[in-house]
């Protein structure tokens, strides 16, 4: 086990300097100045000419990048170019609110998708069924700026259940999932959507194969069939598709971070390229390259615990 | 009997005074939640504090030699801040500022001297340390004359020396020593002696402040501020209406001001300095080479139904190619007024009989690129087919510096005097793609004489003539043309008490002051 993960942490040191290289030249491809973000619409060329070489910008690109690798493949993401703080510090203060809202969403999507999509399947074409698929529709197609907006009204305005500003005290559990709440519902039922439906599709597979005949053949009760040996069978897909969203959730989202007012990775992205800064764009895209990786590692791992032949391999 | 009374009066003192004592305390204790349309604070050394994010904040920390009055843009109003008192020389090119003493700067940074503020101001006029170098050029030497006495001269006059030591961009005094213990941290830990410190910035979250009991003003009556980064509109008007916000960044949108006027126990605040827009045209290239296609742009724009669209109490029209109330500014300059056939005919005169289609560069902002499409769609009226490129808004700010559009519809505000304005987007030094450029897009320099002539002159009445013939110029070769000017809008509970009545703010957003309370 340990020699596989060390083997899959090994391979994805490739992956990641290629993304590392391409971060790098995408953003100098991108138009847009960081010297004049920074310095704002008044500033002289010569404001500006001092400020490009204060940042090192105006060194050859193969200096930049050589420097630039060499410092992160030792962690080394150096220092934000707009605000002078280290990245990892910048980083480290908003990753837990990511993993929160991240964990959360993904326990929630879990805990309502799949019995829904089992439910579901279990009674193809019923009204069960029907309801499940349009209601998952609906989630599916209900952006987070829209149903946020909407909790916020109720829950907040209407019934002041929850604050509107959802920052939280990372010091203060009790507040952290307070804050936690809304957020995670916003964000979670888009993934419960997601996880409704393929579960249901996995499952309608699953309960046609022979092996389900078999059981019931024998006499196995069929709680037991539908829960070891059919949702068993089926949990290669769902767990690829958790994996998948886990990962998108971790970059992606901003919009909840937007509405919601929480800090986060998303909001983090998107503020380092409306602003140009090609280190912490650097850095960032390093951190959720690995975040990806060790997802991906997680799911690779629970693949052999549903499936014994996926580890024998 | 009147044993009793006596100890009864007693014991009421004692009580009022402990309740007016536990008032001073809570008073004290209050913090004040404003709510900003940011994702975060960016640097907050003010002399690279360039967005509006960040100046708000920075004004609430830093002091120049001299302020604005508070609530006040005029620079008549200009009034004593660090400086308590100053001289000129007869030429007015020697100028000796005499500091207060007993000054405070945060966090035990020790007593303002003169060496504080000949540091600033070096640092201020210096490209690699400041985004406002360009406004200290004039300054020849700064000098301490003693522990508390700076006398700087001039290399030549300049409209107001004592404009650009206010409370504003490059004129506020930071502390020499923390700069150089601090160096390149000092921009998210900077050290003012303004009359609240920072406590902390929490990345993507809020800036927190802290009242500096030293300040020499007095103790502030707020304990603390937090200035929290809330970058969607909606939800920070929902914060604000859920009462989790003291003070809210507002748009400037008529329908926005009338729902936000109508929450309960509510104040809008609109002042200036207004955001002047104006479609600078460049001189240089087809098709705006020709004064006919400049002219037919002119009368193809609707600045009435530009008031209507954004809001009449939010916006005015733009009269002149310098905002209005500008020391310097003049409406007598023969502006064109909107006239669709008039442009149309000036078009067919031109050789464009079927009209016309221009290729421009703009923002994605949405409050820019919503103006731009209903100006694309007055121009349509005239026969001109404005085809927009839009662009990421970094993306624009590069390419409109590379000539890469002929348009540019650009919107700013500076210092009120019109010297300012003039001479960054309407001097031939200025031009971009130039050495010396700064946002000169029309490539215009037929005014630079009567900009330079006003610059240097010492007579106010000559300056303002001087003003008044270039905008004339300008406006009748048509280097731009001039669309509204934009308010400023921010939202308060009606128990804040700014400590002054709000009409204007170069910090572009409300100061908190030592008198600033919640009621």
């Amino acid at each position: 086990m340990t020699g596989f993960v060390l083997r899959r942490l090994l391979a994805a040191v490739p992956t990641l300097i290629a993304v590392l290289t391409l971060v790098f030249i995408i953003v100098r491809i991108v138009p847009g100045d960081p010297a004049l973000v920074i310095l704002g619409d008044q500033a002289t060329p010569e404001a500006i000419a001092a400020l490009r070489t204060r940042l090192g910008l105006d060194r050859s690109l193969w200096a930049q990048y050589f420097s630039f690798i060499t410092s992160a493949l030792v962690g080394d993401f150096g220092v934000s170019m707009v605000t002078g703080r280290s990245i990892m510090a910048e980083v480290g203060a908003v990753l837990p609110h990511t993993i929160d809202l991240t964990l959360a969403s993904m326990i929630f999507g879990i805990v309502i998708g799949v019995p829904v999509g089992i439910w579901a399947a279990l009674h193809r074409n019923g009204v069960v069924d029907v309801a499940a698929r349009v209601l998952s529709l609906l989630g599916l197609s209900f952006p987070v700026f829209v149903s946020g907006i909407f909790l916020l009204l109720a829950f907040s305005l209407h019934w002041r259940w929850f604050p509107v500003i959802g920052s939280a005290d990372l010091s203060d559990y009790g507040d952290r999932l307070h804050k936690l709440v809304l957020p995670t519902v916003a964000l979670g039922l888009v993934m419960a959507a997601y996880i409704t439906r393929v579960t249901r599709s996995a499952m309608l597979q699953s309960l046609g194969e022979d092996y389900i005949r078999t059981a019931r053949a024998k006499g196995v009760p069929w709680r037991r069939v539908v829960w070891v040996h059919g949702l068993r069978n089926a949990s290669i897909p769902i767990v690829t598709v958790v994996g998948l969203y886990v990962g998108i959730l971790l970059g992606n989202s901003v919009l909840t971070e937007i509405v919601f007012n929480r800090p986060g990775l998303g909001k983090i992205i998107v503020g380092a390229l409306n602003q140009r800064d090609y280190t912490m764009l650097q850095g960032l895209m390093v951190i959720y390259c690995f975040l990806i990786v060790v997802v991906n590692l997680i799911t690779d791992l629970l693949y052999g615990v549903i499936d014994p032949r996926v580890k024998a391999e | 009997m009147r044993g009793f009374r006596a100890a009864l009066l007693g014991s009421a003192l004692a009580v009022a005074s402990a309740i007016g004592f536990n008032t001073s305390a809570m008073a004290q204790g209050q913090t004040l939640r404003v709510g900003m349309a940011a994702q975060d604070v960016g640097r907050l050394d003010p002399h690279f504090a360039v967005s509006t994010i960040d100046r708000v904040v920075v004004a609430w920390m830093f002091n120049g030699l001299v302020r604005f009055k508070p609530g006040s843009i005029n620079p008549a109003e200009i009034e004593s801040d660090l400086a308590e008192r100053w001289e000129s020389s007869a030429d007015g090119k020697t100028w000796t500022f005499h500091l207060r003493r007993g000054v405070q700067f945060h966090g035990g940074f020790g007593e303002l001297t003169a060496d504080d503020v000949v540091f600033s101001l070096k640092k201020a006029g210096t490209a690699a340390t400041s985004a406002f170098s360009a406004d200290y050029r004039a300054l020849e030497t700064i000098e301490a004359v003693d522990s508390h006495t700076v006398r700087i001269v001039l290399r030549e006059n300049i409209p107001s020396l004592l404009g650009i030591l206010t409370n504003y961009a490059g004129g506020y005094i930071v502390s020499k020593r923390a700069v150089e213990e601090r160096g390149d941290t000092f921009v998210r830990n900077p050290i003012g002696t303004g009359p609240f410190a920072l406590d902390r910035v929490t990345p993507n979250q809020s800036a927190e402040l802290v009242a500096h009991a030293g300040y020499f003003r007095g103790a502030p009556q707020i304990g603390r501020i937090s200035y929290r980064f809330i970058p969607s509109d909606a939800s920070r008007d929902l914060a604000f209406q859920n009462r989790e916000l003291d003070v809210n960044y507002g748009r400037a949108d008529q329908t926005w001001l009338n729902r936000t006027r109508a929450v309960p126990n509510t104040v809008v605040d609109v002042f200036e300095p207004g955001e002047l827009a104006i479609i600078n045209l460049n001189t240089n290239q087809p098709p705006f080479n020709d004064i006919r296609i400049r002219q037919a742009m002119a009368h193809a724009v609707n600045r009435a139904e530009l008031v209507r669209f954004r809001g009449q109490d939010v916006a005015r029209e733009g009269q002149s190619l310098v905002p209005r109330g500008y020391l310097g500014f003049s409406a007598d300059n023969g502006l064109l007024p909107a006239d669709p056939a008039r442009a149309r005919a000036l078009l067919a005169e031109a050789g464009h009989p079927n009209g016309i289609t221009i290729r421009a560069i703009h923002t994605q902002l949405p409050e820019m690129l919503n103006m731009m499409q209903v100006v694309q769609q007055q121009l349509r009226r005239s026969g001109i087919t404005l085809d927009l490129q839009v662009v990421e808004h970094a993306t624009f700010h590069q390419q409109i510096r590379q000539d890469l559009s002929p348009m540019v519809y650009y919107s700013a505000a500076r210092f009120p005097v019109a010297d300012i304005y003039l001479t960054q987007f309407f001097h031939g030094r200025s031009r971009v793609r130039t050495p010396t450029a700064v946002t000169n897009f029309s490539h215009c320099d037929q005014a630079d004489s009567q900009i330079d002539a006003a610059r240097v002159s010492t007579d106010v009445e000559e300056q303002k003539r001087l003003w008044a013939e270039a905008q004339r110029i300008l406006v009748q070769n048509v280097c731009g043309v001039p669309l509204i000017e934009t308010l400023l809008v921010f939202a308060r509970r009606a128990d804040l008490d700014y400590g002054y009545e709000l009409k204007g703010s170069m910090s572009l957003g409300p100061l908190i002051t030592e008198a600033t309370r919640l009621r």
